[in-house]
């Protein structure tokens, strides 16, 4: 399987005349655009703000994100999402880089939104603090979630996703700076050279455990929550097969950009041929309860082991209760011979006395941690907010609070914020991105 | 100037070898002993020493360490050292005492040094910062060096770094920093792989610590003939607590004679563990040490015989290191008094 992505480097985002990108210039007609956006009749408002890196601007709440592309087969960019069904990580993309597509609330957060920094300090705590942001802030008529504190955001993902598929349909007909080819023969039809090379696979572990649907990640328009593992081609996850949910708290979420570009993924092509085998993804899930957790790491690791798995990389979109998803796996691919290291970040709690992992083991021996949930960051007011500050307060994100008896509400009248990592978007990166690490005081 | 205060043993100060380890504690203005080397690297005057004999401290810590918070107690100061106390158990142990008492009373930043191998690590490493030292006064330079660099970061209200990069003994606490030099979490887990899968030295972001699993004794061959003891980590004692021991994260245990009593009276006996609520255990002590059964049973024959005394100690935050020891003492007394069987109760 053979996936070609070609890169536009995107230098600036402006609104003008006609949507369109020229000279590193991606240039969008406002009014269009929102038209578009508005075709979803349970959209009530929409507006687009863009927000650089660099800026004093805060966003908040930030339910999603995806990097701006367009198929040139003219297949869609996230079937069954987008459109319909069709087989992804073969064929050409043309993407648009340094740009993402994020989906705002212009008032309601809820458990897993987050909040992104442009500049100062909290710039940092963000992926998305670096690039150029098109920020859709969106508010919609499903009533009846208003004041839950989780909520589907559907209308919300659905336009990010359907937007990014509108941008990236300016690049179609141009020619990309550069294509990165991802190309992956059947697994056993490697050659000597290269099956002579310890082989990996990557699990990945993507957030699954609301029982309702509408929550949950989609692999293909799917609900992982009903669903066990199977084997997939990396490309699948590179080119839209998987979205992002609306359940996990954010700094641990993947949003849909960290999917269409997944780090992991793609230090492991980096090393396919030279020092290891890769012999693709086993996609599992997250799950409620024992039970189901047991069935998948059953699953993960008769795979691993027919495959002929020397090693691999375990990852899971979350922390706490799914933390004994991560562990079980580790284990049961430890049992069967198969070495793992795992990536996650950490819960050790505002003092960080906290165990780490709700769930440990000896066999896990290789681990990567990439951030401590519970950290408190204070930061001081932005000159600028798109979205609706007292959200990350009063609305049960998962990193803000109304008051608290010590440090008072996470939103102060001057507009400074205290609040967990947890509200961080994305924050953790643990698709791979994190430059973090968690260190002993 | 900032103004600090170090504490010292008898040894140290001076005043004598073991002959003088039951020197009572006594505070002398300006800088004494090893002293000298930390006052020439610390951002603060040592104005006064308290000197203290190992042994008073060890045997009469209550009275050793209210004593020495009370000739603190008109002195100002910002920051309190104590030792560095190389392998010296009772002298480390005697510096951990002191400092995290201080700590509490004053509230003031606390900063000492020990071996790896001084019993004070294990007891105080999570209270205070402990400098890994050496073994010996040979590393006086050294220690008060290091000690000094940590203690001016606390003078100066500056962060102080990981346990890795200022060499102290990580207290139980972890925190997310950014790599100085940034390498993305894909790339650390891949070259971690690559090593694993190599063979060769890999180093995990989360050690997990190792579980020291114990085997699971093999039966009683003969209930009817054993001598049974009960071992209780839920803090039952008598109601006066004789032994002090303490609510949370114990370092003491104390046994108790129950051979002329068919059952714990509540008002006589009470829990002094701080981690659940005691109402129960308190209107009967039975409920946690079960004499009133195992006097019945061994009227019945059941088995053999009750052991004398039933042991207590507090296992909430109690660190496995003391435990162990703890456990070691007990099992002295009852291989003496040929226990063949423990009931051990945990809360």
């Amino acid at each position: 399987m053979k996936l070609q992505i070609g890169n536009f480097h995107v230098k600036d985002v402006v609104f003008g005349e006609q949507t369109a990108f020229e000279n590193g210039i991606l240039t969008i007609n406002k009014e269009e655009a929102i038209a578009f956006i508005k075709e979803d009749t349970h959209i009530t408002f929409a507006d687009i703000e863009i927000a650089k890196p660099g800026e004093d601007v805060r966003i908040v709440p930030v339910k999603e994100a995806a990097e701006p592309r367009a198929r040139v087969d003219g297949r869609t960019l996230f079937p069954g999402v987008t459109g319909e069904l069709a087989p992804c990580g073969e064929g050409e993309l043309h993407a648009l880089k340094g740009v993402s597509v994020l989906g705002v609330g212009k008032h309601w957060g809820s458990f897993g939104d987050g909040l992104v920094d442009m500049s100062g300090e909290g710039q940092k705590y963000t992926l998305f603090g670096s690039l150029i942001n098109v920020c859709l802030v969106i508010d919609d008529d499903v009533e009846e979630e208003r004041h839950e504190q989780q909520k589907k955001n559907r209308a919300i993902r659905w336009a990010t996703h359907l937007f990014a598929e509108y941008l990236g349909k300016t690049v179609l007909e141009q020619t990309p700076d550069e294509v990165e080819t991802y190309e992956l023969p059947p697994v056993l039809h490697r050659g000597p050279e290269v099956e002579r090379l310890p082989s990996v696979v990557l699990v990945m572990q993507p957030q699954s455990q609301m029982e309702e649907m509408g929550y949950n990640d989609l692999v293909y328009g799917w609900d992982l929550n009903h669903f066990v593992p199977t084997f997939m081609h990396p490309n699948e996850v590179l080119d839209g097969a998987l979205i992002s949910g609306s359940f996990m708290p954010a700094s641990s979420k993947w949003a849909t950009y960290d999917m269409q570009n997944f780090p992991i993924i793609k230090e492991l092509y980096k090393e396919h041929g030279k020092t290891l085998n890769f012999l693709g993804v086993i996609m599992s899930n997250l799950n409620v309860s024992l039970e189901q957790k047991e069935r998948s790491a059953i699953f993960v690791a008769q795979i691993a082991k027919s495959l002929g798995a020397d090693g691999a990389i375990v990852t899971e979109e979350g922390y706490g209760n799914p933390d004994a998803d991560y562990i079980r796996c580790i284990v049961a691919l430890e049992d069967v011979g198969v070495k793992v290291v795992g990536i996650s970040n950490e819960c050790t709690g505002r003092d960080g006395a906290s165990q780490p992992l709700v769930v440990l083991d000896e066999k896990a021996d290789a681990l990567v941690s990439t951030g401590n949930v519970s950290t408190l960051i204070e930061l001081p007011a932005a000159g600028k907010v798109i979205g609706e500050l007292e959200s990350l307060g009063r609305d049960g994100l998962s990193g803000g609070w109304a008051g608290d008896e010590i440090l008072g509400p996470s939103v102060r009248e001057d507009g400074s914020i205290i609040m967990e990592n947890n509200a961080m978007f994305c924050g953790d990166q643990i698709a791979g991105w994190s430059v973090k690490t968690m260190k002993e005081f | 100037m900032k103004k600090a205060i170090h504490y010292i043993n008898q040894f140290f100060a001076g005043v004598g070898g073991e002959d003088k380890a039951h020197f009572e504690p006594e505070l002398r203005e300006g800088k004494v002993g090893p002293g000298l080397a930390l006052d020439s690297v610390l951002d603060a005057e040592i104005t006064h020493t308290v000197i203290c004999g190992d042994n008073f401290m060890g045997e009469k810590t209550d009275e050793a360490v209210s004593r020495i918070i009370d000739m603190l107690k008109s002195l100002e100061f910002d920051i309190f050292l104590a030792g560095p106390a190389f392998q010296a158990g009772r002298y480390g142990v005697a510096c951990g005492t002191i400092a995290k008492a201080v700590q509490e009373e004053f509230g003031v930043p606390v900063v000492s040094s020990m071996h790896i191998e001084n019993p004070g690590v294990e007891m105080f490493k999570k209270d205070l910062y402990i400098l890994k030292g050496g073994a010996s006064a040979a590393q006086t330079k050294k220690d008060t060096a290091a000690m000094a660099n940590v203690a001016n970061k606390l003078l100066q209200g500056e962060a102080v770094g990981t346990a890795e990069a200022e060499g102290y003994f990580p207290r139980g606490i972890r925190e997310q920093v950014f790599l100085e030099e940034p390498v993305s979490a894909a790339r650390r887990g891949v070259d971690m792989l690559i090593k694993k899968l190599a063979g060769e030295p890999f180093e995990t972001e989360l050690p997990i610590p190792a579980k020291d699993m114990v085997d699971i004794a093999p039966p009683i061959k003969d209930l009817s003939k054993a001598r049974i003891a009960i071992v209780n980590t839920g803090g039952i004692v008598p109601v006066d607590n004789p032994d002090r021991i303490q609510s949370a994260s114990a370092t003491r245990w104390g046994r108790y004679d129950i051979s002329e009593m068919d059952r714990l009276q509540s008002g006589e006996y009470k829990t002094i563990h701080a981690g659940f609520d005691p109402a129960a255990a308190d209107a009967d002590p039975n409920v946690i040490v079960p004499l009133d059964v195992m006097k019945e049973m061994e009227k019945e024959g059941v088995y053999g015989s009750l052991h004398p005394y039933f042991y207590s100690t507090v296992g909430t935050g109690t660190t496995q290191a003391e435990a162990e020891r703890m456990g070691k003492e007990m099992l002295e007394k009852l291989q003496e008094d040929e226990v063949d069987g423990v009931i051990l109760v945990s809360t």
